[in-house]
């Protein structure tokens, strides 16, 4: 049996790498051969078996080939139909997992336990849903740990170094960034911030883009008229985005499925840098950004490490070299270092300081006595990136004489702008009668090592109070019970 | 020096509903994505506009105070690019595109 395990469920690639008995991780490959699995799922129609990998993303059908599911991990409406059964994304994912376990597991023994990575920005619903995909596939999880946090263990343990890492991940749908200090086996996170649909993909839709109007300036017709084309011209994209990183220069060739000829696309690796210039511009104000939220210059960076196959891209490595003054680190292989420090994590137990990952507060309308300005705003009791565990308490006021009920809103993002923020909840609470406005009401919200929030709310005068958990427990969580049936439904099904 | 005054929602600005008994659930079922209100959804900007027009910047506002008008911009909108709302999205990224080439314009290429 394999005891120490750590898997990346990534966008484009999932991986597993479990600890050998001298203390190193190493990645496990799959039976297909890849060290990295295809997270893309195809669902035959004709034998009922479900195809996980390269061949699933290779192969043909568009409609019945899904490909990017854990970028819907967080909607709790979000269903994927084939021939009329839906699927959640957390079954989806599940498929991608039992494969991983089962070609695994032939070469390791059985795996029973497993540290996933998360993004360090995946809510509570994605959260949940993750745990539920292993478990559907036989896979207990000891813990999730944030991608990020993974790829600096591996860091930290393969370099052996310490100080603050300013940690990079630029994957195929996302962009994560993270702050944090690194002392031996502690860990203690700064900040992290992340920016969603900003990845590689994006880089490929772009070239599709530039391929599609030169082909019509050519031939006068269009590129693709379907999925299936598109998807194909779409992996063509992608190698040679690939291929720029290593070339300065790329001939192409394209045709479309109707007879319609070919057209030959030059590509030079200076116009795709001009192409993704902006997308680019955007990742560094996500680093400036993260820098700002711990209050840190860039010379106060000790390592830059690059994480995600998009940071092969030689274009990120001289922006973030200009930004900082010195040479980003790749730790070993930018795609595996991720399941690498999630198989280290899961026997180092490194100490983690985490923050909340989210602000947390209320509305108010905020007087300002000595300007007399008054705003109605979004009041933040809990700052993200406050170290957790913590508990902060603000005081207000209550706004109309003989108010019955005080309706606290609980609200969650930093903007000041309440326009900007969501209401996740309200607290009501109901006071003694014939009082005048101004009575003192406490809000505390609190925050634990599982990322749970509860918020309180006490009314000073009569000492009544009214605490709830600021959790998620809507739609698209299971109960124990549907988890054991997909769960025993999933070991009966045919995954390759 | 600041007073804070609670004001909720659903009393500032929706009908009044009456006041929930105390024997309900306190607090409503919070969904990420799927939240419970908005305060107002944010003008969408205009098709016509600059982007200096969309970020608000002035003609002859000094440098810093443009650096940090798009510094929240950014914060702002990056935070609205995640939402489950494809309108609030493609806004978002709008707004971003824009960010960025005042960014640009003022700042200078990457
Ligand atoms: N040599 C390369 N040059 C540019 N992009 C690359 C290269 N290798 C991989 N990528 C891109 O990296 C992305 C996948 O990175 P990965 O870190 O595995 O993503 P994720 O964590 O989102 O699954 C894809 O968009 C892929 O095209
Ligand atoms: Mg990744």
């Amino acid at each position: 049996m394999a005891e120490y395990v750590g898997i990346d469920l990534g966008t484009t690639l999932s991986g597993l790498a479990y600890l050998k008995s001298d203390g190193n991780p190493e990645i496990v490959p799959n039976s297909d051969g890849e060290r990295l699995t295809p997270s893309v799922v195809f669902f035959e129609a004709h034998e009922d078996v479900k195809l996980v990998g390269s061949p699933a993303r290779d192969g043909g059908e568009p409609d019945r080939t899904i490909f990017q599911i854990k970028r819907h991990m967080d909607d709790p409406e979000y269903l994927v139909e084939i021939d009329g059964k839906k699927w959640t994304p957390a079954e989806i994912s599940a498929l991608i997992l039992s494969k991983l376990k089962r070609d695994c597991s032939k070469i390791i023994g059985d795996i029973n336990e497993v540290v996933i990575t998360v993004p360090a920005n995946f809510n509570e619903l994605a959260r949940k849903s993750t745990i539920a995909a292993a478990e559907m596939a036989g896979m207990r999880v000891k813990r999730l740990v944030n991608e990020p946090t993974a790829a600096a263990v591996y860091y930290a343990h393969s370099q052996g170094v310490k100080g603050r890492i300013l940690v990079y991940d630029l994957g195929g749908g996302t962009l994560d960034v993270t702050i944090l200090q690194v002392e031996g086996d502690n860990i203690r996170i700064l900040t992290s911030e992340g920016a969603r649909h900003l990845g590689g993909s994006n880089f490929d839709d772009m070239l599709l883009a530039a391929y599609a109007e030169q082909y019509t300036k050519q031939t006068g017709a269009p590129l693709y008229n379907d999925e299936r084309h598109r998807r194909r011209v779409l992996l063509a994209t992608e190698d040679a985005k690939k291929m720029l990183s290593k070339l300065q220069r790329v001939n192409d060739t394209v045709a479309n499925d109707k007879n319609d000829g070919l057209a030959r696309i030059d590509l030079t690796r200076e116009s795709f840098e001009k192409l993704i210039r902006q997308m680019l511009t955007r990742t560094v104000m996500l680093v400036e950004q993260a820098l700002d939220s711990a209050n840190l210059k860039a010379a106060d960076i000790d390592h830059v490490v690059l994480v995600g196959g998009s940071t092969r891209i030689p274009k990120v490595k001289t922006i973030l070299e200009k930004m900082f003054g010195k040479t980003p680190k790749s730790c070993g292989n930018v795609d595996e270092c991720v399941a690498l420090g999630a198989a280290l994590f899961a026997k180092k137990s490194a100490r983690i300081q985490e923050v909340c990952n989210a602000s947390y507060g209320t509305v108010a309308m905020v007087y300002n006595a000595k300007t007399g300005e008054e705003k109605l705003m979004n009041s933040v009791v809990i700052p993200k990136n406050t170290p957790i565990p913590c508990s902060r308490t603000q005081v207000y006021q209550t706004s109309e004489d003989n108010e019955r009920v005080i309706e606290v809103d609980i609200t969650q993002g930093e903007d000041e702008d309440a326009k900007f923020v969501d209401i996740i909840g309200r607290i009501t609470l109901e006071v003694p009668p014939n009082r005048p406005k101004g009575c003192e009401v406490a809000v505390t919200f609190s925050y634990d090592e599982n990322q749970r929030v509860r918020a309180l709310v006490v009314d000073k005068q009569s000492g009544r109070s009214r605490e709830v958990a600021v959790s998620y427990k809507g739609a698209g969580v299971l109960s124990d019970e549907d988890l054991k049936r997909k769960s025993a439904h999933l070991r009966t099904m045919r995954i390759e | 020096m600041f007073k804070k005054i609670l004001q909720s929602l659903s009393k500032s600005q929706a009908a009044k509903v009456p006041a929930a008994p105390v024997s309900k659930p306190a607090a409503e079922t919070p969904k990420p994505g799927a939240v419970l209100q908005k305060i107002s959804k944010a003008a969408a900007p205009a098709a016509s506009q600059t982007p200096e027009e969309m970020c608000e910047i002035a003609p002859k506002m000094p440098k810093d105070q443009i650096h940090a008008r798009l510094k929240l911009l950014y914060r702002r909108y990056n935070r609205s690019a995640s939402s489950l709302d494809p309108k609030i999205r493609q806004e978002a990224d709008t707004m971003l595109d824009a960010i960025v080439k005042v960014r640009e314009k003022f700042f200078g290429e990457i």
